[in-house]
């Protein structure tokens, strides 16, 4: 590096060190902002969520239809050691950071699947049942791991987005026993890798 | 009284100073915590203190970040929305000012990933410079050229240079927050630094 441009360089460091932290917005924000705060407690569903779990739920909730219409009474696999009472109890409440969900009809659809799953999981064989719940704590896992990374920096793009996948992967999951459990049986396998997500 | 007999003349040199600026320091972060408290409670009023003291730095980082006066004005509202529900998960590991910040720049990204997705892949950044607006910087010629040339830099690199350069980050926590490799972030600055050392020369306004 030559001399001259060791000087410039220093001088822009010198420069940018001078230039003050704070710069004033042109006008008060604060009104805009106390308009939109919501009283404490309450949870604000994120907006941006809706269209990408919409696409989920038109999956989850055809599946729960073809299920009921073409099979609405599958016989429970027989000879299989009975599945863990709190299969559900691991669904903590779908968040999206602190304060924050994914939205009311996300919730109940959720919900739903979570209460039938008990009950779809009988009919599973064991390796897939065993498959399926190891899957399942692992996304439970990730997202509690994720949510607890978003309260120490909110809002952060990536990790909602990785929450985000997180839920999906659930809910196609939980879409995933429906088709195995209640479907037309062509799912019905002893081959827990097609429960891999 | 010292053992002399002299009586002590009062001490205010540079370590009376020093004491003095610790003490206040710390009456400020007391004062902090318990804005910060009240509004985890729900306190509109103590929250809006906390908007007085810290809106000059984070819109000072978002103007940086983003280059344009508007989008600015949105992800410094949306900081202070976001932190104000997330305020309950707030542990104190961090100053205030700190978790704010970090906020912010969140907000910013979120702000840009919104922005690509609704314009398209091949929108660049850059297109915001034309809805620019002199940031109120104070009347220092020099410093006003810096800024202008810091919001004429590609996005990418105007922004390592904001967080790394102006702010104090590390590489690694701005890569992190940018979601970039640490190799990129690095050469991100190098690049502004050159950019903007070219842009400086060509205007000769570096003191």
């Amino acid at each position: 590096m030559t001399t001259e441009r060791k000087d410039t360089a220093a001088n822009l460091d010198e420069a940018l060190e001078r230039l003050p932290p704070t710069i004033a917005p042109g006008r008060d924000l604060w009104p805009q902002i106390d308009a939109r705060l919501e009283p404490r407690g309450a949870r604000h569903p994120r907006r941006w969520f809706w269209p990408a779990a919409a696409a989920v739920l038109l999956v989850v909730g055809s599946s729960l239809i073809t299920a009921r219409l073409l099979q609405p009474e599958a016989p429970t696999v027989a000879s299989q050691p009975a599945p863990s009472p709190d299969a559900g109890a691991a669904f903590a409440a779908a968040a999206f950071g602190p304060g924050q969900t994914v939205g009311p009809t996300y919730d109940a659809a959720r919900e739903e699947l979570v209460r039938s799953l008990s009950a779809r999981l009988e009919r599973l064989p064991p390796d897939a049942r065993r498959q399926l719940e190891k899957n399942l704590a692992e996304l439970h896992r990730a997202s509690a791991e994720i949510n607890a990374a978003l309260e120490l920096s909110p809002g952060d793009p990536l990790l909602e987005e990785l929450l985000l996948n997180a839920y999906q992967d659930e809910l196609a999951v939980l879409a995933n026993v429906n088709q195995l459990a209640g479907g037309n049986g062509a799912g019905a396998t002893n081959d827990p890798t097609r429960m891999q997500l | 009284m010292t053992r002399t007999g002299v009586v002590a003349a009062p001490r205010c040199g540079l370590a009376d100073q020093e004491a003095g600026s610790e003490f206040e320091r710390a009456r400020r972060l007391a004062e902090e915590r318990a804005l910060v408290e009240s509004a985890r409670q729900g306190s509109r009023a103590a929250f809006e203190s906390l908007y007085r003291n810290h809106v000059g730095k984070v819109y000072g980082l978002c103007l940086r970040m983003t280059a344009n006066v508007a989008t600015a004005e949105d992800c410094t509202q949306e900081a202070f929305i976001q932190a104000w529900r997330s305020l309950p998960g707030f542990e104190n590991r961090s100053a205030f000012g700190t978790w704010l910040h970090r906020i912010a720049v969140n907000a910013v990204l979120a702000q840009g990933r919104r922005r690509r997705e609704r314009l398209g892949a091949d929108a660049s950044v850059e297109d915001e410079a034309a809805g620019l607006a002199d940031p109120a910087v104070g009347d220092d010629g020099a410093m006003l050229d810096l800024e202008q040339a810091i919001r004429r830099l590609p996005a990418g690199a105007r922004q390592v240079l904001v967080l790394v350069g102006l702010y104090g980050h590390s590489h690694e926590d701005a890569a992190a927050m940018l979601g970039i490799a640490v190799g990129t972030c690095k050469s991100q600055l190098h690049r502004a630094r050159q950019l903007l050392g070219e842009q400086l020369a060509a205007q000769e306004v570096v003191p």
